[in-house]
């Protein structure tokens, strides 16, 4: 792209003491570069900071700001703020995007103002989040893209096989979909050849966004229920701090149900050190079944590695906003809605210290094979059935090209099937017995 | 392509007599300072008045309030010197201790140049106009739209007495709630301004204001622009027609555009002058601008159309040194009639230091020079540039929005890659020129105050811009209006840009 630095002749430093009629004051470096010349204006030697001509300039100098940032470089780290300050937009590619919503994290890092940050922007969505907004993102986002679709597919698949013959359902719902996974579920146990049974649901909502839209949610839920001929009683918990706090009392589990925990996109929410704790709450639930989905990056073990997990964490976010461009209208309001909640998870994981927070909100997520490894203490895998994989290839077919099913193959004790995004893995589906 | 047609019919109406060049008394009467309240509707091109409904009392009522509140200029800023800084405690960088905040010096031009007062009127009764106007630029307010105006026109106020971090705490909530996909204009606006002023608080944080400027997208949305609305053509045609008057009889002429981009304006004139009835001139062409790149170009396919109109051409390009027009590159031949071009716009500093470019006029002795301003000022302090530019681009905004549907691709990128831009450079420290430069408020006082003699806008040229109007509905939105030997050409009741024309005195 064209772009021609305004170079040290003008240079951005201003002086306090100097004011004469409103000139600005110039800094040290005076040299006179030609105009267009694509040199940098840092201080230091060599800073090696440009935008290039091709595209993916946002990667680059955001790594390069992270680097500069660990390194407490910092001239270095406001000369490159300054140029992602001036490239960057929320309304413009993916490269503006990328680069504007990084830049407020780096920006909230650098002011040590990230928690008060996240608060702001957490408590904005709250008041600005309905139920009709919220309905109309996620029906928008299910109708584009297969991301939400892909874990309900797999994890009501592995569900209903589990429960096969039982009469009294109960399934636990950790996660913030409203729901919209649980309609087809329905469906499927009014229609089987036997009786239909008796379910349960408990959704445990861990989102302060979408705890204000829950009542509507359970009655919809109701309602439709009774349209499709199934028994079903609803119970939403919302007063939770923290997963590991629940117990079969608060989730009113009783001896003679068949349990079922669905946990999808719940963990990474959980504070690291308490994840093995929540495992062990699962196991202690005695369920049928565990479905675990989960966003496929690493952003906890390199948690004290701020340079590593800004790369994972860009990695991660550029490929969800390329997969966002493609699949919504370039003046689509809920992909702005998508993007802006991501923005909210980059401010989490980046700029703010893992402190003991009120809220279940740890936002590191982890690979499917690091779960795995967390799971395995407690619970054995269950594969899912082919009747499921075709299931899931099935819905896949009904988007646009570029997504595709991974299978875990053969003899590595590979832990559960994947949504790949352009050939990258992006989520990760599991199911768990004890 | 409308423009030859536009032209030959415009031409058509031309009467021998009517030149105002012919009348060497009547030329150039000094033209009092540029005052907005003095108008002069000719044209019955305008629409109905608004209905001035509550919300847009409210409006009026908050920004008034929250602009009278707002403690004098030249306190606040003696405050904020002496002050200590605990208050923007929340801003002070760990990493980054240090580097002071350099509030003095940007307090210094934002004021110094602002004192330079050429309203007629107290700075806040000149705000006060403002503000009755905000709204008018918002038909299409609701309720929602009001809660987001008044929000950021708290943060404007924050931002202007140095509250940075009560200004970025309103801004991260302003910025999540507002789109610039939404159906009304007054949140796409505030989407944008919302922007603009995250990006100046990270600035002015930083202590660093320049620009970077992506010379390609600007100018693709430019031309979209051009597509969609009026302005641009109005602002080429009046021009071209007042350059034709200019260069009647004349053999050898020469056109400087002092920001040519992709030449857009010119084929247009070269139709003309090829056509004319003593023959085409002998045609030099200098063009300035940011990248040789383009000028390039541009200087190709301006060059292959004069050669296919039979017009003998040259085209010089010069590429802008930095932050100044070099004043000896510009050739002027002897025996030649010069017209110098200047369309304003905010998105990039296209001339440097006025003043140089002021001395560059006085030496280049133009016969004409043709000059287009927006009605906004550069200068002054950020409330006033902050006000002044949403009534302004809030007009636009809606201008857009008559016309184009919430989804239509050719608004958005004027919207985000134009409009934004330029509203990002106004609110910007230093305004569009990033720095602490004498800018004049508006280039049409100084050229009377100079040696130069305003030169009417011909009837013609009003013709012109009428016929450009006809290709724009809603033509009843635009309005066309007459002014001091000006033409102005708006949206409802807002001008947004001024066409005039002027000739030096030592040209004769």
């Amino acid at each position: 792209m064209d772009i021609t630095l305004f170079t040290p002749e003008e240079s951005p430093f201003f002086q306090s003491t100097q004011q004469s009629n409103g000139q600005a004051a110039i800094d040290m470096h005076s040299n006179n570069q030609p105009q267009n010349s694509h040199t940098s204006t840092s201080r230091s030697s060599d800073s090696g900071v440009l935008p290039s001509a091709s595209g993916k300039w946002a990667s680059r100098l955001l790594k390069e700001c992270a680097q500069a940032i660990s390194e407490k470089d910092s001239s270095k780290i406001h000369q490159l703020l300054w140029m992602l300050n001036e490239l960057a937009s929320p309304y413009g590619d993916c490269d503006q995007k990328l680069a504007s919503y990084f830049l407020q994290a780096l920006f909230c890092k650098a002011t040590e103002s990230g928690q008060r940050c996240y608060k702001t922007l957490t408590s904005v969505a709250e008041k600005s989040h309905s139920f009709d907004s919220a309905r109309k993102l996620i029906l928008k986002f299910q109708e584009v893209s297969p991301w939400m679709t892909f874990g309900h597919v797999a994890s009501n698949g592995a569900i209903l096989e589990a429960l096969e013959g039982e009469t009294k359902l109960h399934i636990i719902d950790i996660s913030n979909t409203l729901c919209t996974q649980w309609p087809t579920l329905l469906e499927a146990l009014a229609t089987r050849n036997d009786d239909t049974p008796h379910l349960k649901l408990t959704v445990v909502v861990t989102t302060s966004t979408v705890k204000s839209v829950m009542k509507e949610v359970g009655q919809r839920m109701e309602k439709f229920a009774r349209l499709m001929g199934v028994p079903f009683e609803f119970n939403a918990i919302m007063g939770l701090n923290h997963l590991a706090e629940l117990t079969k009392e608060v989730l009113g589990v009783q001896e003679d149900e068949a349990i079922v925990v669905n946990c999808i996109g719940a963990l990474r929410r959980v504070e690291v050190e308490e994840r093995g704790a929540v495992i062990q709450m699962f196991q202690s639930l005695r369920p049928r079944v565990v479905t675990i989905v989960e966003e496929e990056a690493d952003l906890s073990s390199s948690r004290d590695d701020f340079v590593k997990c800004f790369e994972e964490c860009l990695r991660f976010y550029t490929l969800y906003f390329e997969m966002l461009e493609e699949s919504f209208v370039p003046t689509s309001n809920e992909r702005l809605m998508l993007e802006r909640d991501c923005s909210r998870s980059i401010v989490r994981v980046l700029a703010c210290d893992d402190e003991k927070s009120s809220e279940e909100d740890c936002e590191r997520r982890e690979r499917g094979s690091q779960w795995s490894e967390r799971l395995k203490e407690a619970f054995s895998r269950v594969g899912f059935s082919d009747d499921v994989v075709d299931d899931v290839k099935a819905l896949l077919k009904r988007y646009k090209a570029g997504w595709a099913l991974v299978l875990p193959q053969g003899d590595h004790d590979d832990s559960g099937i994947y949504l790949t995004w352009k050939e990258e893995p992006v989520l990760w589906a599991s199911a768990w017995k004890p | 392509m409308h423009g030859p047609e536009v032209i030959q019919g415009a031409l058509d109406m031309i009467q021998p007599h009517h030149e105002p060049w012919d009348y060497p008394t009547n030329i150039g009467f000094p033209t009092p300072p540029f005052n907005p309240y003095q108008l002069k509707p000719v044209m019955a091109n305008r629409c109905v008045n608004l209905e001035r409904n509550e919300l847009s009392e409210r409006v009026e009522q908050i920004a008034k309030q929250l602009i009278e509140d707002l403690p004098d200029q030249t306190e606040s800023s003696i405050d904020i010197l002496h002050s200590d800084t605990t208050s923007q405690d929340k801003f002070v960088p760990s990493i980054l201790r240090d580097f002071s905040p350099r509030k003095a010096a940007r307090r210094n031009y934002d004021d110094t140049i602002g004192s330079e007062v050429q309203w007629t009127n107290e700075p806040n009764q000149v705000s006060d106009y403002h503000a009755r106007n905000i709204n008018r630029g918002l038909s299409r307010l609701d309720e929602h739209g009001l809660s987001l105006i008044t929000l950021l026109l708290e943060c404007a106020v924050a931002i202007s007495v140095d509250n940075l971090g009560e200004a970025h705490r309103m801004l991260l909530e302003l910025t999540q709630i507002a789109s610039p996909y939404g159906v009304s204009c007054a949140e796409r606006v505030v989407a944008y301004f919302a922007k603009a002023m995250s990006s100046r608080v990270i600035n002015s944080w930083l202590g660093l204001c320049s620009p970077l400027v992506n010379y390609k997208s600007i100018h693709s949305a430019f031309q979209a622009f051009n597509n969609v609305s009026p302005f641009i053509k109005f602002a080429h045609f009046t021009s071209n027609q007042a350059i034709l008057e200019a260069f009647h009889r004349r053999d050898r002429v020469h056109i400087v555009d002092l920001d040519i981009m992709h030449g857009l304006q010119w084929p247009a004139l070269f139709h003309i002058l090829a056509t004319r009835m003593e023959g085409p001139p002998h045609l030099r062409l200098t063009g300035l601008g940011t990248s040789m790149e383009i000028l390039v170009e541009t200087g190709k396919q301006l060059s292959s159309f004069a050669k296919r109109l039979g017009i003998s051409f040259e085209f010089h390009p010069i590429v802008r040194k930095f932050r100044e027009i070099d004043v000896s590159t510009v050739l002027v031949r002897r025996g030649e009639t010069l017209a110098v071009h200047w369309l304003q716009h905010s998105l990039y500093d296209a001339t440097g230091p006025d003043w140089k470019t002021m001395r560059l006029l006085e030496e280049l002795s133009p016969r004409i020079i043709t000059l287009v301003e927006q009605d906004i000022s550069h200068v002054g302090s950020f409330l006033d540039r902050f006000v002044g530019s949403l009534h302004y681009y809030s007009t636009i905004f809606d201008s857009l929005g008559a016309k184009l549907p919430i989804d239509d691709h050719n608004r958005h990128s004027v919207e985000h890659c134009l409009l934004y831009r330029e509203i990002n450079n106004i609110l910007a420290i230093g305004g569009p020129a990033r720095s602490g430069e004498d800018k004049f408020r508006h280039w049409k006082s100084e050229l009377a105050r100079s040696s130069f003699l305003q030169v009417p806008m011909s009837a013609n040229s009003m013709a012109q811009a009428q016929l450009i109007l006809n290709m724009f509905p809603p033509a009843h939105g635009y309005s066309l209006v007459q002014g001091e030997g000006t033409l102005n050409l708006g949206w409802m009741e807002t001008i947004l840009y001024t066409a005039s024309s002027w000739t030096s005195t030592a040209s004769r």
